[in-house]
């Protein structure tokens, strides 16, 4: 496990890290929120021990981090930056001996991702020469090139059309599957829900909260269901009577709506699809959880109640 | 220290493989070569043959100036005196390319003069010099003695004579050798000025473009600055090995094939001979910037001391560059330091300059210790020859320049790590003042 435990870090006088006390587990993907300016960053440039703390302790494994770590993390900032006169062969030779790679251990590296990724042709080419999306993709391939066990990533999707976002996502589920600790700061909530086991929502550098994705959306959870269905709207208003509150309806043509409801009293939702399925085709229902955008909003919310 | 030569090692590849330095390493030389070319032709012409009028109205010479025949002159004799603007412009004069006016009283008085249309090089002077000297000789000792001419030669014994300040008595090889000096010096300065850009270029250019955070993941910020300083210098020093190297070559070429006459062993023979003192072939009228190029300047000692004070000298600015890059952002692009620094090195010459002209001044003196002109400046007084007794300085000059390197390399450092992640701050001069406090 990774602890950064009640670090505090100021920067030119200003207090950016308040004693921030987090735990980023091996095999899990947490996701780091939070606005901008929440200290996300400067948390991560200590992980990177670009930065010390000027207060507490961060550690891997109960040991004290030290230079020695830097060969087991694999950092990708979110502001991408190569050598545009430099090959791809080059860039591997460099980064991976920087991080303790034998050459020989590079280079199959290297050729087992293009191969995987079928880009060998790439090799020798200058990242000058290579599209943006290419040259990140070849920034992730070099993040992970040296087999990190601690990722951290900084926007990881930014940049990616959906099939590379897609084969990146994919990357990352089989590198958590290998047991390694990977660290994602983002901005788009909807990528941690996807992705994340885990959220640290961070602001004004303190943590707000630190819990796994799904019991933080339930935690916020306003029992609202959608159900998707076919049939009459009228029928099926008729049908709820008053044990239900409808929030939202969406018309998906050809007679068929999704609609977001609210259950009232002592209704659960069996009750609710006992209630509609006499009267309307139902084609999917399924409780709507709130978005991690929501869920950290709430989170600050209460946050500054407590305060 | 195996990150450090990483770095330093990708940084290198990177100079060495631009065509930048491919060019700067061909041109540079080449340039310099000609500038010296010109200094060695100064006021020359480069005419292969020459029609000479000798103006001899009491036939003093007998119609017979060369001993022997030399195919690059054709000789006629007059006994006439033909002024300057008669031979200038009558036609009958007009295929003659020089004058030699042999006056009536040359034998006591030994006064000639040679006139031209167009300026004839350096050994052509000496050339027409040494034989009216030598058939001078030849009338004098069958008038006058009854000496054979081998036996003249062998006991003529010309009379050395140079002027010497006491405050400065080996300043006798006058500016000249402290020019030289100077020309290392500028060299010195250029290297700082294009390699101490790229150091701040380098690194503005990771700083902007944020690779900066990936190789802060993987090595200090210390290893990324020494490794970048280091792999920029050896850059640097291989550029200056091209040069030395080009230079050379082209001085022994020019030795041998522009200029061979000057170095002719039948000429340089008989010189010594005329001179007596096989020292002193700088007693003839040679070129005194060819003299001082290939027989007085002491390279391996310039050389050395050259390296030396590069070295010192390239990383104490080169912290200073460094800094200036981790400075420059988006919200500044550095111009409040590089010009300071640009007229820094333009002052850097400036003292120079006042040390060719005053090496023994109190200013000199100081000059020589300052970290920032002593690499130009010790090279000059280095040039002028110290003093027994005064050597010290130079080594001590070296310790202050190898002092204030560490120092400043370390202030560097301090700047650059504060410097290379503030992506949005305005760095002045003032930040720098806060973040060395």
């Amino acid at each position: 496990m990774l602890s950064v435990e009640n670090v505090f870090k100021s920067i030119d006088k200003k207090e950016i890290i308040r004693g921030l006390s987090v735990n980023f587990e091996e095999g899990k993907i947490t996701g780091l929120l939070g606005p901008n300016g929440a200290g996300k960053t400067t948390l991560i440039r200590m992980i990177n021990q670009i930065l010390s703390p000027d207060k507490g302790v961060i550690s891997w494994q109960n040991k004290l981090m030290t230079p020695e770590n830097l060969t087991t993390i694999g950092y990708l900032p979110e502001e991408r930056g190569l050598y545009r006169n430099m090959s791809v062969l080059e860039h591997a030779l460099f980064f991976g001996a920087l991080k303790g790679m034998p050459q020989k251990n590079i280079l199959h590296q290297l050729d087992t991702w293009l191969e995987k990724w079928g880009i060998q042709d790439w090799k020798n080419k200058n990242i000058g020469a290579l599209s943006k999306g290419m040259a990140q993709k070849i920034q992730f391939l070099l993040t992970v090139l040296h087999q990190p066990t601690i990722l951290i990533l900084d926007e990881p999707f930014s940049g990616f059309d959906p099939v590379n976002i897609d084969l990146i996502r994919q990357e990352l589920l089989r590198l958590k599957a290998e047991g390694n600790t990977i660290i994602i700061s983002t901005h788009n909530m909807k990528s941690v829900e996807e992705i994340c086991d885990k959220a640290v929502m961070i602001n004004e550098g303190q943590k707000i909260a630190e819990e796994t994705v799904i019991n933080l959306q339930k935690a916020h959870k306003q029992d609202v269901f959608s159900v998707t269905f076919k049939g009459n709207m009228i029928a099926f208003a008729n049908a709820l009577w008053v044990g239900y509150e409808i929030v939202d309806k969406f018309d998906k043509g050809q007679d068929i709506f999704e609609v977001h409801l609210k259950t009232r009293r002592e209704n659960t939702f069996n009750d609710l699809l006992q209630t509609l399925i006499a009267h309307v085709e139902i084609i999917a229902a399924t409780e709507l959880l709130p978005s991690m955008e929501k869920v950290f909003l709430a989170e600050l919310q209460q946050k500054k109640k407590e305060e | 220290m195996k990150k450090l030569w990483i770095i330093a090692k990708r940084e290198l590849k990177e100079r060495v493989s631009s065509r930048s330095f491919l060019a700067f390493a061909l041109v540079g030389p080449l340039v310099l070569l000609a500038l010296i070319y010109i200094l060695f032709l100064l006021g020359g012409s480069e005419k292969k043959h020459w029609k000479v009028l000798v103006m001899d109205e009491e036939q003093i010479l007998n119609n017979t100036l060369f001993s022997s025949e030399d195919p690059n002159f054709s000789i006629d004799f007059i006994p006439l005196f033909i002024d300057y603007p008669v031979f200038a412009s009558e036609e009958k004069y007009q295929d003659y390319d020089l004058s030699i006016w042999v006056n009536e009283k040359i034998i006591t008085n030994k006064k000639a003069i040679i006139s031209y249309r167009e300026e004839p090089t350096e050994s052509v002077k000496r050339k027409l010099v040494y034989h009216l000297e030598r058939r001078l000789d030849e009338l004098m000792v069958s008038e006058f003695t009854d000496l054979s001419m081998q036996d003249y030669r062998a006991i003529k014994q010309p009379l050395s004579v140079s002027f010497k300040n006491v405050y400065d008595p080996r300043s006798e090889t006058s500016y000249l050798s402290g020019w030289v000096g100077y020309v290392f010096g500028m060299l010195i300065v250029l290297f700082l000025f294009l390699f101490g850009m790229t150091i701040t270029r380098s690194i503005s250019v990771e700083k902007n473009n944020r690779i900066i955070e990936v190789l802060l993941s993987s090595a200090s910020a210390n290893q990324i600055l020494g490794g970048k300083i280091l792999g920029i210098g050896i850059a640097a020093f291989i550029q200056f090995v091209f040069w030395i190297f080009l230079i050379g070559l082209g001085l022994f070429w020019m030795r041998l094939t522009i200029f061979p006459d000057w170095f002719d062993p039948a000429v340089l023979a008989a010189e010594l001979n005329a001179s007596g003192d096989p020292f002193d072939i700088s007693g003839s009228n040679a070129n005194n910037f060819v003299d001082l190029v290939y027989n007085q300047i002491n390279f391996g000692i310039m050389l050395l001391f050259f390296i030396l004070f590069f070295i010192g000298a390239y990383f104490f600015y080169g912290a200073i560059y460094a800094a200036i890059g981790a400075s420059i952002s988006g919200q500044s692009d550095g111009q409040q330091f590089i010009i300071p620094m640009s007229i820094v090195l333009i002052l850097v010459l400036g003292a120079g300059y006042f040390t060719v002209y005053y090496p023994l001044s109190a200013i000199t003196t100081t000059f020589s210790f300052l970290p920032f002109t002593s690499p130009v400046v010790m090279l000059i007084r280095l040039g002028n020859g110290f003093e027994p007794g005064e050597a010290w300085q130079i080594y001590f000059a070296l310790f202050l320049l190898y002092l204030f390197a560490v120092l400043t390399l370390r202030f560097g450092a301090r700047i650059y790590r504060k410097g290379v992640l503030a992506y949005h701050s305005n760095i002045t001069w003032a930040t720098w003042f806060k973040w060395l406090k």
